[in-house]
């Protein structure tokens, strides 16, 4: 009713509990034996209560189970004992034929129970210590069963009717003592369930893959649609069809959520279906949502959305569903759901169930907690890529906690408008935060962007740091190190002689900001929550026994041999998730720092870290990321064949849906390859197809957008339209000169060189060479730096023979940083103007010492073969053949013609059917 | 329309048809339509009229544009033959069922009846197994409740009135009274396209069944599948397209729809409510309440549709009224959940917001899904400040059915009390999408917009702009668009909007504050742009107030005198003869 928020405590007696009281009853009857009757050793003994502690706990369901899938889990547990545990429960249960044996029952369970004074009992009696796991829960049964009226206990007699006739139709050893009125009729109510669900979930299946459908025709171009379609219909095959479809791909993407067909097993058996206990039902809430989030869009959104239907018809005062519903189909991209429900979550529940931080120090106020409804709704419109709406939300729950003085909710709020600010692109400080209330404004609105972002940062992980919350502190550090990245920092007040420039952008500084984070693991504990934990423990106990190497609940002695992969990855580690995700996350960034700055090995390492030690815990997304940087390593070093094998693997790996990374590097790599082997048109309409992906919303997908337009300048450059090339390049420039993006302007800027240097004005080119020469120093851009190093010293020889000595010894500056880091472009291209260094420098007479020039020009042509970069490789065989023409060595100038030949040839007619990748489009 | 004598003649067979199986409501409604049928003159007498005096002074106060009783053109009905009784059979077992019914032993009906295999008794069996699944969901529903919210207990003998009807049908041998109880499981059961075809099937052979017109309406969500809907063109077809009209918001073509009713049935009291209903919705609180005190002069033990009324009396803050009203309703049946809430009405008026929260838990209690409760009892903690009560109790309405645009507002209010405009405009944009024509939700939503913490004026003038177009009675939205215009500096548009507003006032005779800024602002605009003659007359009728405006007008007047008075000698010199 109105208002009123009810609390937890939904503990009712139900078939299930009935079993496991009798079960425990088994292991501890009242009889004076160490180890009771069937029971051969202590420590089977143990593993029996092991056993039992964990279906008290475990949570992952909403439902509890029947009695075939309890028998089942027994039957792990060995095979006599099975045999003699089933029947004993079978036929206590089945013994129950009228209330009052019920009472006789539950009375009897009491005797279990130890009195209250511990000395009485004897030493080697097994008795259940009232305060011990299994006896709370023996004694929470008992409780509830005496608080049931006649009527309560009249349904759960004929309650464990069905459960037990539910589970023996199968075995007609048993007789149950029937009760005619329900018993006739049941089947037909399950009958009756059964074909009305599936009705509606086939229905709604086949609307949906007639909805793709229809999508995908619209936009037959699209390089990847095929393919995401083909991932999309076998999710949801796999949910509908059952068992029968269970592709690998589904269970790599993930392992351990819901298996698909539980949907129809739960729906068909709503008969006798009751609810776990709350605790157990917001412990499965909770791994779901870390799931969904984990997962992505590849977690499965009608099949956990017929889970939460049916949850919510169960249980419709536990509003947590529909957070989790917002959750469901915030991760599947649908805006107005996501905004329904979440909208209906906060209005139902006032913010006051189910955040963890919400419970903390104040308990919940009488004003509700709306902010954290606010706080919500800003993030929800940053994932979807509204950030006015965004940061107008936002701004009111900054209010809005000041107001409540809510400072827990006000960090939080603050990391986010931090998170917001960083991600999107504003190109002015006036005007984003529109009212005088914003928390900026304080400051002043002559501030930068750039410069709020950082206050604000500082301010935010501040607050975090004094309220002690643990994770939001690593996650501004974080943050913090992600602004050091990407932003030269100056001091606020540049007032006076100029302050020594304070630059952090150097990977060193990025990783001192991240250990500042580490502290985190070491007190984790504080924070997190102790029920998920411990659910997910039994949880994943549970799950072990269904596994093929059963015998190994039993037999400690073997429990390292063959599983070891599996134990990894299901044993739930002591370090909760969230933690878990934030040190990864940090070494991806790690990873990005190294990658800005250069150094390719360090770069691969940490990736690979992450790859190996977290890409369990993490979200999808983020591993999709490492995998793009390993591939994207590949294919600089390795050449693009063997990226596109890495590739097929990674799509197979994350289900390709419309924005995801690898979708991104698949064009990436598309773009390279067909730039290099001179499929212009292709590169083009890639080109373009990247720059489809990204949001129309002015600062939205900002690095999208610039890449776009790098690419595009680059096609057109590719293309001899240098006019047109350098206008692209021009505005992108003012791009990121407006939003600040100032990496990426270095990279414009050498490539507005390269344009210069291409169309034959090495003059005009120079200038931007040295600009972005500058940038590059200032920000640490190591690579970039040494290449553009090689473009000025290109540039200067292009210039005339005069400058070739001046170019030499830049190209001989840049080449320790492109030799030990570069990928093989860039060392071809080293090499080849090394090798052009030579030719035109009068004071080397090249017939003297031939190797000096063939070498490199050598590696380059076999570098470049690999990459199949028909232009350049072209020019180093032209070189070549000029060489040996020079030297007379005639058969080898005629087969370095050749080769040119050859790769000219390629270049003028790009040939499709030998191309891995568009094979397999 | 169908002859009046056709009319009544069908009816009164249906009447003794529907409450031969135990049809009650059905026959009650149309009990109530064929006393409703207006008499021929010819066969007046006395003791027929009885029912019927006094209510053609309605029809006289408020028929503007009388529609006669002539058919419209085109219109033709299909005359439905009355069904032949098939023969009872084992007539003495089925009258001992019906005893047992109407005592509600619903199963002990059922048995009687196993082994009969007439239509009739067949219905009464099944109707009879379906009642008596229904009263034992109600009692499992509250014996199963939990902490977690009541359980859905299920209709045990759906599944086998199912099974049994389907083969009925498909035999061909199923009469429209299973028929309809058919659509009524497949209803339950969630199947609502069959559902649907089966109601239109049984209503083709059988029209005078009430409930499953009734049934069909509920099932008739958006008016694209009552387009759809095959039915015969009978004359209970029009009952049904007003009702579904209403339900559909399509109020005025509702309104016209019963009237045209009227025009045979023009003493039903079900109609006169319905009208009244339609009204209600369209804001006409006089003529809702001569409405309902006709019909409570006819009908005084009526309580059906009196919580309207009791809101309309609360509207127009009639104290007393409301108060015997509810006694009334409270001496004819305490526990309806319409007494509770005209009860909780009255204390609301009375300013004592927690017994009235009281009487609309009564009345939930009573019907879980009754919408109005929910929305009034929001409206209550509002006032009692209890903004997450409130906004729980306005979510409920809203999730029972998402076309309340009521409680969608009182969502946007109590966000906007609780300093969260922004998160208050999602629902007062869903409310204005719903009721487009309602000024009140565009101020709100103007209001919102006009925040100090949101500050987006451009959205406020869009949304009073609307306002303004739709009638607004409290005259707020020229006002505001004046002062907001003058606010951004576009004096021309602010001056338009005063003197719209000045005009309006002029024509209510209204006075006031605003009054005064209207002519304030308008004497310095005109002023300013050298329109003296239009200033000065501004400038007079602000002498006739009091405060500090009317010395500020004398300045002006003065001001513009001199300026006047000083102009012709500088034309001399500038200008020498």
């Amino acid at each position: 009713m109105g208002g009123v928020v009810k609390g937890g405590g939904a503990f009712a007696i139900t078939p299930h509990k009935v079993s496991v009281c009798i079960l425990i009853h088994m292991y501890a009857p009242p009889a004076l034996m160490s180890v009771p009757f069937p029971f051969s050793s202590v420590s089977q003994h143990n593993r029996f209560a092991l056993f039992l502690l964990a279906l008290t706990k475990s949570c992952d369901d909403i439902l509890e189970p029947k009695l075939d899938d309890l028998i089942n889990q027994m039957r792990e547990i060995g095979d006599l004992l099975y045999q003699w545990l089933t029947d004993q429960l079978i036929s206590r249960l089945s013994s129950l034929s009228s209330p009052d044996d019920l009472f006789n029952l539950f009375s009897e369970m009491r005797g279990i129970l130890t009195g209250p004074d511990p000395g009485a009992v004897e030493d080697d009696q097994v008795s259940l210590d009232p305060n011990s796991n299994l006896g709370m829960f023996l004694r929470r049964c008992l409780l509830s069963f005496n608080l049931l009226c006649f009527e309560g206990v009249c349904h759960l007699l004929t309650n464990i009717g069905l459960y037990c006739k539910e589970a023996l139709s199968s075995c007609p050893a048993y007789e149950l003592p029937c009760l005619d009125d329900s018993s006739n009729d049941m089947e037909a109510l399950s009958e009756y369930e059964n074909m009305d669900l599936e009705n509606i979930v086939f229905e709604k299946v086949t609307e949906e893959i007639e909805a793709r459908k229809k999508a995908s025709e619209k936009v037959s171009f699209h390089l990847h649609a095929p393919n995401a379609l083909f991932g999309l219909v076998e999710d949801i095959e796999v949910s509908a069809v059952q068992k029968a479809k269970q592709g690998d791909k589904y269970k790599e993407a993930c392992p351990y959520v819901h298996p698909p067909n539980d949907a129809f097993r739960e729906v068909d058996a709503k008969a006798g279906a009751f609810l776990r206990t709350n605790w157990q039902m917001q412990g499965y809430l909770m791994e779901q949502s870390d799931a969904i989030e984990k997962y992505g869009s590849s977690f499965s959104l009608n099949a956990f959305e017929i889970i939460l239907r049916q949850l919510q018809k169960l249980a419709p005062e536990l509003h947590r569903v529909h957070f989790l519903r917002y959750l469901n189909s915030l991760y599947h991209d649908d805006y107005f759901a996501a905004l329904e429900n979440l909208h209906r979550y906060f209005d139902y529940s006032a913010g006051t169930e189910g955040f963890d931080f919400a419970q903390s120090s104040m308990g919940c106020n009488i004003f509700g907690r709306y902010e954290i409804a606010l706080l919500c709704l800003g993030m929800m419109h940053f994932h979807f890529g509204h950030p006015k709406q965004a940061l107008e939300v936002l701004t009111e729950a900054v209010c809005l906690s000041q107001q409540r003085s809510n400072d827990t909710c006000l960090a939080y709020t603050l990391a986010a408008i931090c998170n917001l600010l960083s991600e999107i692109g504003i190109s002015t400080a006036t005007g984003i935060l529109g009212s005088s209330y914003s928390p900026i404004s304080s400051i002043g609105t002559s501030l930068s962007v750039q410069q709020q972002l950082f206050v604000l940062l500082k301010e935010s992980s501040r607050r975090a740091e004094s309220l002690k919350l643990k994770r939001l502190v690593a996650a501004n550090h974080l943050a913090m190190a992600k602004f050091d990245l990407t932003h030269v920092q100056r001091p606020l007040l540049s007032f006076g002689p100029k302050n020594s420039m304070n630059l952090k952008t150097c990977p060193t500084n990025v990783c001192k900001e991240l250990r500042l984070g580490y502290h985190l693991i070491s007190e984790f504990s504080s924070e997190s929550s102790p029920m998920s934990i411990d659910g997910a423990f039994s949880t994943a106990w549970l799950k072990n026994l269904q596994k093929p190497m059963g015998s190994l609940v039993l037999s400690q002695e073997n429990v390292s041999t063959g599983s070891n992969a599996f134990q990894f990855c299901v044993q739930p580690s002591s370090i909760p998730g969230p933690v878990l995700q934030l040190l990864g996350s940090s070494y991806l960034l790690r990873a990005t720092a190294w990658e800005t700055y250069g150094s390719a090995p360090l770069t691969r390492i940490n990736t690979l870290i992450y790859a190996t030690c977290f890409s369990d815990g993490s979200s999808l997304s983020d591993s999709a990321l490492a995998h793009m940087k390993l591939i994207q390593h590949l294919a600089v070093f390795k050449g693009y064949k063997e990226a596109f094998l890495a590739l097929k693997i990674a799509e197979e790996k994350f289900l390709s849906v419309s924005k995801s990374r690898i979708l991104l590097l698949k064009l990436q790599l598309l773009h390279e390859c067909a730039l290099h082997r001179g499929h212009l048109k292709l590169a083009q309409q890639v080109c373009d197809e990247l720059g489809v992906m990204a949001s129309s919303v002015t600062g939205v997908d900002m690095e999208l957008k610039t890449e776009a337009s790098l690419r595009h300048a680059r096609t057109l450059l590719a293309a001899n339209q240098f006019s047109q090339a350098a206008a692209v390049a021009q505005s992108l420039f003012c791009m990121c000169y407006k939003f600040n993006l100032q990496v990426e302007t270095a990279s414009v800027l050498l490539l507005l060189a390269e344009i210069h240097k291409k169309s034959g004005n090495a003059v005009l080119g120079l200038p931007y060479a040295l600009a972005s020469l500058s940038f590059c120093q200032s920000f640490n851009l190591d690579l970039l730096k040494a290449s553009a190093t090689l473009t000025l010293a290109e540039l200067w020889l292009s210039l005339g023979s005069d400058h070739a000595k001046r170019a030499s010894i830049l190209i001989q500056r840049a080449l320790p940083m492109i030799l030990g880091h570069g990928g093989l472009e860039l060392c071809a291209r080293a090499f080849i103007a090394q090798a052009k260094c030579f030719l035109s420098d009068p004071n080397i007479s090249v017939s003297q010492n031939p190797e000096v020039v063939l070498d490199p020009l050598r590696q380059a042509s076999e570098e470049l073969e690999v990459l199949e970069y028909h232009e350049l490789a072209g020019e180093a065989f032209y070189l070549m053949a000029i060489v040996f023409d020079k030297l007379g060595r005639l058969a080898e100038r005629e087969e370095a013609a050749a080769s040119f030949k050859k790769h000219m040839l390629a270049l003028e007619n790009p040939r499709d059917e030998e191309d891995p990748i568009l094979s397999t489009r | 329309m169908s002859s009046k004598e056709t009319c009544r003649n069908e009816l009164r067979t249906a009447i003794r048809q529907l409450s031969d199986r135990c049809l009650y409501s059905a026959s009650k409604w149309a009990a109530e339509q064929l006393v409703g049928i207006e008499q021929d003159p010819a066969k007046y007498t006395p003791s027929n009229t009885r029912f019927q005096r006094g209510s053609s002074s309605i029809r006289r106060r408020f028929r503007t544009n009388e529609i006669t009783s002539t058919p419209v053109a085109g219109v033709s009905y299909v005359s439905t033959p009355v069904m032949e009784e098939d023969e009872v059979v084992n007539g003495d077992f089925y009258l001992l069922a019906k005893s047992y019914f109407d005592c509600r032993e619903y199963r002990r009906a059922a048995h009687v009846l196993r082994d009969q295999n007439g239509k009739k008794s067949i219905f009464l069996r099944c109707y009879a197994l379906y009642l008596a699944g229904e009263k034992r969901k109600e009692e499992e529903m509250i014996e199963l409740e939990s902490p977690l919210g009541k359980s859905d207990a299920v209709n045990r003998e759906l599944v086998s009135l199912e099974r049994e009807l389907s083969t009925l049908r498909k035999n061909g041998t199923i009469d429209p009274f299973c028929l309809y109880l058919y659509g009524l499981v497949l209803k339950d059961k969630g199947s609502e396209n069959l559902a649907r075809t089966v109601l239109v099937e049984s209503l083709n052979s059988y029209p005078w069944n009430w409930n499953a017109w009734s049934e069909l309406q509920s099932l008739c969500t958006t008016i694209d599948i009552l387009n759809s809907l095959n039915l015969n063109n009978h004359w209970m077809k029009d009952f049904f397209l007003a009702c579904a009209y209403q339900e559909l918001r399509m109020h005025s073509e509702s309104l016209t729809k019963y009237e045209y009713i009227q025009s045979t049935f023009s003493f039903s009291n079900y109609i006169q409510a319905q009208i009244a209903k339609a009204q209600y919705s369209l804001r006409e609180f006089e003529q809702v309440e001569v409405i309902f005190e006709e019909l409570l002069r006819n009908d005084p033990y009526r309580v059906e549709e009196m919580d309207m009324y009791s809101n309309v009396l609360y509207a127009k803050e009639c104290f007393s009224a409301l108060s015997y009203l509810a006694h009334r309703v409270f001496m004819t049946d305490k526990y309806r959940p319409e007494s509770c809430c005209i009860i909780g009405n009255y204390y609301s008026l009375k300013g004592q917001h927690e017994k009235s929260v009281v009487y609309f838990r009564r009345a939930l209690k009573l019907n879980k899904n009754y919408l109005s409760a929910w929305t009034l009892m929001g409206h209550e903690y509002v006032e009692m400040k209890n903004t997450p009560a409130a906004v729980d109790a306005y979510r409920r309405a809203v999730d029972i059915n998402p076309c309340d645009y009521r409680a969608w507002y009182g969502l946007g209010q109590a966000y906007e009390m609780m300093h969260m405009p922004f998160y208050a405009l999602h629902y007062f944009r869903k409310s204005v999408f719903l009721q487009p024509n309602d000024s009140r939700l565009w101020i709100a939503m103007a209001q919102c917009y006009e925040t100090e913490q949101l500050h987006m004026l451009e959205e406020a003038i869009k949304c009073y702009r609307r306002a303004a177009n739709c009638n607004d009675r409290e005259a707020i939205a020229l006002n505001q668009l004046a002062k907001l215009h003058h606010e951004l500096g576009r004096d021309e548009e602010a001056a338009f909007y005063y003197k719209k507003d000045l005009e309006r006032m002029e024509a209510e005779e209204r006075e006031g504050p605003n009054m005064v800024e209207a002519l304030m602002f308008l004497a310095t605009h005109c002023r300013a742009h050298n329109r003296f003659e239009e200033a000065e007359v501004y400038c007079t009728r602000l002498l006739d107030y009091t405060g500090p405006e009317k010395e500020t007008a004398k300045i002006m007047l003065r001001g513009m005198r001199m300026d006047q008075s000083s102009f012709p000698p500088m034309d001399v010199e500038h200008f020498p003869p």
